[in-house]
């Protein structure tokens, strides 16, 4: 019984020690950084707060290990960008696109997959097929 | 007729396309015609059109070229460009920094990020005006490259080391291809697909022939953000060189020089930027903070009470200033 009390409870213990952690860090110098000049708009911020709590929560971090993200790279790469490129990346997350290239990520694809690649490949919409010769236009 | 594996190979293929060809191109043109509209490429007379002034024929000698592995194009892809930015690297060693396993592919802010934790600038560009001028100022470009459909994307990082204008194609180090020449109108269709996304990885001491004040200030805050302070210093340097007299550009100096912990610098950057711009807060209060931390507490003081009368959104920053320098102790 205790424990199952103990945890929630010491979650929000925890929380505001969290988030005084956090302000405190950022007010060691009283500096304006680069971004706040940069960037006059106030709420790169908390796109990035909310983007790395969003980063914290459980069921997004097995989603990220999942795809085999580490949930620490993740944010140290998140640090490297500037706010704008937070808030764009927040924005489009979910359909960011991955460069891969290969011809082998058409195994398992349906032949109508097939065809249709090979028809646009032709008509000069696509390139996935070395072996089509395009003319030059 | 598809279900006949002979057509993969070119000869067979041939024989097959004379056949099949007018029905192949009649089912597209009737199933497809929504595509076909909606991934209409720039158009090769108009490029040429754009691109008067500029070199008709383009060849960057030296970038290397490094065959990719897998689907690794991203790590391949930014390892030609490190290397040729005078930061030698193989693509292995960037995998664990960009590549995600399960994704079979590099995300883009990966990429970026890479580049700066490495202290190089990374700077996307947009556009087919653009990345020809900079690759006729001798830069390559990283793309990214839908080479299947927006319903079937199979996504590409690919390097833009050349083109010819008169022939009509762009010429590529792409996937196990060095110098791949593909025709403008089928790089535009595929480029097209990710909006025309494009990466400068240069030195920091490099400015992009195309670079614009706002964009390339971002791009190094990025490397401040990567706590990369000596090239932020140096892309700081470069922009005002560019920009003589940018307030974001001697915020950012100051702001790297102070990470570096060279406050006598510092100090003459937040001076220079205090006095090119009188309305500047920020520039007074970091200012006012670089003065107390040498220990010279009335003239940080009174650069404090500067920016505590200019107020402004950072006033509550002021304000701990303020009061930090009336404590007395640094």
């Amino acid at each position: 019984m205790m424990r199952k009390i103990a945890k929630p409870i010491s979650f929000f213990l925890i929380l505001p020690f969290l988030l005084m952690g956090f302000s405190i860090s950022r007010a060691q110098a009283a500096m304006v950084g680069t971004e706040a000049v940069l960037n006059p708009a106030p709420n790169g911020e908390t796109v990035r707060v909310r983007l790395s709590n969003f980063l914290d929560r459980q069921d997004v971090q097995a989603i990220l290990q999942s795809q085999g993200i580490s949930p620490r790279e993740a944010k140290a790469r998140i640090a490297c960008l500037s706010d704008s490129e937070v808030a764009h990346m927040a924005a489009v997350m979910d359909r960011l696109p991955a460069g891969g290239g290969g011809v082998g990520v058409l195994i398992g694809a349906a032949l109508f997959v097939f065809i249709v690649l090979l028809i646009t490949d032709i008509l000069g919409f696509t390139h996935v097929f070395p072996f089509v010769y395009h003319h030059r236009s | 007729m598809f279900s006949h594996s002979s057509i993969i190979t070119g000869v067979s293929w041939k024989r097959a396309h004379r056949k099949v060809a007018p029905l192949l191109y009649g089912l597209v043109l009737s199933s497809l015609g929504l595509l076909s509209a909606g991934c209409a490429g720039p158009q090769l007379g108009e490029i040429r059109r754009q691109m008067e002034g500029l070199p008709s024929r383009v060849q960057l000698k030296t970038v290397p070229f490094y065959p990719q592995k897998a689907y690794q194009c991203g790590p391949a892809a930014l390892a030609m460009t490190l290397t040729w930015s005078g930061l030698p690297r193989k693509p292995e060693t960037l995998v664990p920094e960009v590549y995600s396993p399960e994704l079979k592919g590099s995300l883009q802010p990966a990429l970026i990020g890479a580049a700066r934790r490495l202290g190089r600038l990374a700077y996307p560009i947009s556009g087919m005006n653009v990345l020809l001028r900079e690759v006729a100022s001798g830069r390559p470009v990283i793309v990214l490259l839908n080479l299947g459909l927006s319903w079937y994307p199979e996504w590409h990082y690919a390097v833009v080391v050349g083109y010819d204008l008169s022939e009509g194609y762009v010429e590529l180090h792409s996937g196990k291809t060095a110098r791949e020449l593909l025709p403008f109108r089928v790089f535009g269709n595929t480029w097209a697909r990710s909006d025309y996304w494009g990466l400068l990885v240069l030195s920091p001491r490099d400015l992009p022939a195309t670079a614009r004040e706002n964009p390339y200030l971002q791009a190094v805050l990025g490397l401040e953000k990567a706590r990369q302070w000596g090239a932020a210093v140096e892309g700081y340097e470069t922009a005002l060189r560019r920009w003589p007299g940018s307030l974001g550009a001697l915020m950012g100096l100051g702001n790297s020089l102070y990470g570096l912990g060279k406050l006598k610098r510092a100090e003459t950057a937040f001076r220079e930027a205090s006095r090119l711009h009188p309305a500047s807060g920020a520039a007074f209060n970091n200012l006012a903070q670089v003065l107390w931390e040498e220990g010279r507490q009335e003239e940080a003081l009174r650069a404090v009470q500067r920016a505590v009368a200019l107020g402004g959104p950072q006033a509550t920053i002021y304000g701990d200033t303020l009061k930090e320098i009336e404590s007395g102790k640094p």
